[in-house]
């Protein structure tokens, strides 16, 4: 079950930059099991269907260039699908909350970040130090005020709950901000060359801190108490409390730090994007695209969906010109779904 | 456990995302006197725009627009035909979606509205000028291009902007002249555009014109404009193709990504050149790619600078709103001035008076067009051309043609250099 989670982090490897699929793979054994010899072949397989990928992408378009770019875009746009993403499949994983309000969330981070570099002219990552903290207060205020009385009632509840927080969300924003776009620049963000393909450095970075980012998730929920805590709820809720934990907390604190995830996303997306009040709402959809491929709950899942479904995106369209990229997205997540329901590095339920 | 999650949320996605864009509150903002009698003191004309949603900032601009209109009129006297009747503007928010402007029209229509204005998103205005013509008041479209939504034979439907086969055949001469001018003439013109009718359609007219001009037209690259979010590989392959310009048919924020991967990419291009693009010649844009665009044209309809009118509404927009007033918005102030101006003329406010009077309009414009705003059998205004535009020491200037310029063309222009 765990070779196809290395695999599809293969097409990484092809493009050159080898550090993705070996960093993921001590998490990948630890997570599922499975014989090796399993493994070693489903690798295989996905090394073919890499090379195969990468070969008809220069088929259709006879230039390396092209391929390269396509690679390297995707990768870059990928780890910014799973820095979105890493915060709501936490979310989802404990609290099961289809959480419609995290572009919201993510949206207002954007703002902060513009407000404080507008009015003072700082190097936006500053605005981290504000958006974090407050992204998490803000969380912890929703779950405690207004989700809090829906736990345990039917699903569209939350889910609902979730939909009319964002609306206010966004219409607030629209509100207090008016509609006209906004922009950060990052102080000294030029093009980088790789392999006769350019990347700005801007996307090096949200790249690099979505990798970070992923990394700390990781350890919170692996080695600390409280996320031992948070695991053992995801995993039984009843039994959690009967060992002594405090369910309402940890829904509390999960739902906190989901939120506060959006906030260090919308802080690092800030200078990639134009900051209108429905800005949000683009990486909704591809979000929970990204947590299902991953696996509801897994944050490393949320980081290799996101590369996935980013170097997708940017293949898809060599492959099938002139067609939406979320055409080859839902084509690849269909399959996925088919194959692999519980995500790529779900377990069984 | 996760199971039934996973069906909850197959079946809530599509029936939330239904709910959201029907059921949400309609247009908040009153209609006064509802169910008025058209002929009473006061006249109501439907403003119908996107006050919300992704369009808002053009949306709220052109409602701005026209409500500045309604003013300058009441304030120099109503409608003198009319024993100086005031006009008054119900305004509606169509939130970008058809059916929601659809029964927003028909709900302006049943409280007595005698003309309609609107609406931007050209499906918008297709379901809106289906309603105008059932229940024969007539739609003063400011903006919203496919050129299907006049080709149904509807009586009641006039629009003020260029159609989208004016505004990309004219984008290509444009183009051709101003290179050959230059003494380098565009050879292999590179397409990107929206996927939507909009982007095909102006990419098939600019095509076919561009060809019989002596143009190579390739590669054509087509995109989503609701999802993209970075352009550097369309940008690198129209860098390997030898393309020397690369026309961009698009909205705001996909026109702001293609900025920054010209920047980043650097393709050696002669030019950017946008036909109807609602980035590149908007106040905005210069501010918020910098330098990234700096050099890049557009064919677009857009507000006469050059006409002393049309200062002084910017300036009156400036001072009521704060903001730089879009072409959009001058053309919302147009379409209703033109409504005003057939109640003058035909002393009865009925909407079918209105009608017949509009078909007759011979009106001045304020924005930078080839005559007067005077409309044909199928309701196109017949002055309506685009003028070419470029980004120039950071500000948006018009350069072509001649009588329309306030500064020379830059060509080549070497965007991203």
């Amino acid at each position: 079950m765990t070779g196809r989670a290395t695999a599809s982090g293969a097409p990484v490897g092809g493009a050159g930059t080898a550090e993705d699929p070996s960093a993921e793979a001590p998490v990948v054994q630890s997570a599922g099991g499975g014989g090796r010899g399993a493994v070693w072949r489903r690798v295989g397989i996905v090394v073919a269907i890499a090379i195969v990928a990468l070969g008809v992408a220069y088929w259709r378009t006879g230039n390396e260039v092209v391929v390269t770019q396509a690679v390297l875009t995707g990768l870059m746009i990928g780890g910014v699908y799973g820095l979105v993403a890493m915060g709501l499949t936490l979310i989802f994983g404990v609290l099961d909350i289809v959480n419609f309000a995290h572009g919201a969330f993510l949206a207002i981070a954007l703002y902060i970040t513009v407000e404080m570099v507008g009015r003072t002219g700082i190097h936006p990552y500053v605005a981290l130090l504000v958006s974090v903290p407050l992204m998490f207060l803000l969380g912890a205020a929703v779950q405690r005020f207004v989700l809090a009385g829906a736990i345990g009632r039917p699903l569209e509840n939350q889910l609902l709950i979730t939909l009319g927080i964002a609306l206010l969300i966004d219409n607030g924003l629209l509100l207090f901000f008016g509609p006209n776009p906004r922009s950060v620049s990052l102080p000294g963000d030029s093009g980088v060359q790789v392999f006769g393909a350019v990347v700005t450095v801007s996307r090096l970075l949200a790249f690099g801190v979505a990798l970070v980012l992923a990394g700390l998730l990781y350890l919170l929920l692996q080695k600390t108490r409280l996320g031992t805590a948070i695991r053992a709820v995801a995993a039984n809720d009843a039994g959690a409390q009967m060992v002594g934990i405090d369910t309402r907390r940890i829904y509390m604190a999960t739902f906190a730090i989901g939120t506060a995830c959006a906030g260090a996303a919308g802080v690092l997306v800030s200078p990639l994007v134009t900051i209108e009040p429905t800005t949000g709402e683009l990486f909704n959809i591809i979000a929970f695209v990204v947590v299902v491929l991953g696996g509801m709950g897994n944050v490393v899942g949320a980081l290799v969906g996101g590369l996935i479904i980013g170097l997708t995106e940017q293949l898809g369209a060599i492959y099938l010109p002139g067609q939406s990229p979320l055409l080859s997205v839902f084509i690849v997540f269909v399959l996925v779904l088919f194959l692999r329901p519980q995500g790529l590095f779900g377990r069984k339920a | 456990m996760k199971r039934p999650l996973m069906t909850a949320m197959a079946v809530a996605l599509p029936l939330t995302l239904a709910a959201c864009g029907g059921s949400a509150p309609a247009g908040t903002e009153g209609t006064g006197g509802g169910g008025g009698d058209a002929s009473g003191e006061t006249i109501t004309i439907g403003s119908l725009h996107p006050l919300s949603g992704a369009a808002a900032a053009d949306g709220q601009q052109m409602d701005n627009g026209a409500q500045l209109a309604v003013d300058t009129i009441n304030e120099a006297g109503g409608i003198e035909s009319l024993d100086g009747a005031q006009l008054e503007l119900a305004s509606a928010d169509t939130q970008g979606a058809p059916e929601v402007g659809q029964s927003e029209a028909q709900r302006l229509i049943q409280e007595g509205a005698v003309a309609l204005v609107g609406t931007y998103q050209s499906a918008v205005s297709q379901n809106v000028a289906a309603v105008a013509e059932r229940n024969q008041v007539p739609f003063v479209i400011d903006v919203s291009s496919a050129d299907a939504i006049l080709q149904q034979g509807y009586q009641y439907t006039f629009r003020l902007q260029p159609s989208a086969a004016v505004l990309a055949e004219q984008g290509a001469q444009y183009l051709a002249e101003v290179s050959e001018a230059a003494g380098s003439p565009a050879q292999q013109v590179a397409i990107l555009h929206e996927q939507g009718p909009f982007g095909t359609a102006i990419t098939e007219t600019f095509t076919s014109e561009a060809e019989s001009l002596g143009m190579e037209i390739g590669p054509v690259i087509s995109y989503d404009p609701a999802s993209v979010s970075d352009f550097t590989t369309q940008i690198t392959s129209v860098r390997e193709a030898g393309a020397d310009v690369l026309m961009v048919a698009g909205y705001y924020r996909d026109g702001v990504l293609v900025a920054n991967a010209v920047d980043t990419v650097k393709p050696g291009l002669d030019a950017i050149y946008g036909v109807a693009n609602g980035a590149f010649d908007t106040p905005q844009f210069p501010g918020e790619v910098g330098d990234a665009g700096e050099g890049f044209f557009d064919a677009n309809y857009r507000l006469d600078m050059t006409n002393p009118d049309t200062q002084e509404l910017a300036e009156k927009y400036r001072d009521e709103f704060g903001d730089d007033i879009r072409t959009a918005a001058v053309l919302s102030y147009d379409a209703v001035r033109v409504i005003a101006d057939a109640l003058e003329r035909s002393g009865d406010a009925s909407p079918q008076a209105v009608r017949d009077a509009i078909a007759e309009t011979d009106l001045e414009s304020l924005i930078a067009q080839t005559g007067p705003i005077t409309f044909d059998e199928a309701g196109e205004n017949e002055g309506a051309a685009p003028i070419l535009m470029q980004v120039l020491d950071g500000k948006v200037q018009q350069v072509f043609p001649s009588e329309y310029a306030e500064t020379e063309p830059v060509y080549p222009a070497t965007p991203g250099q």
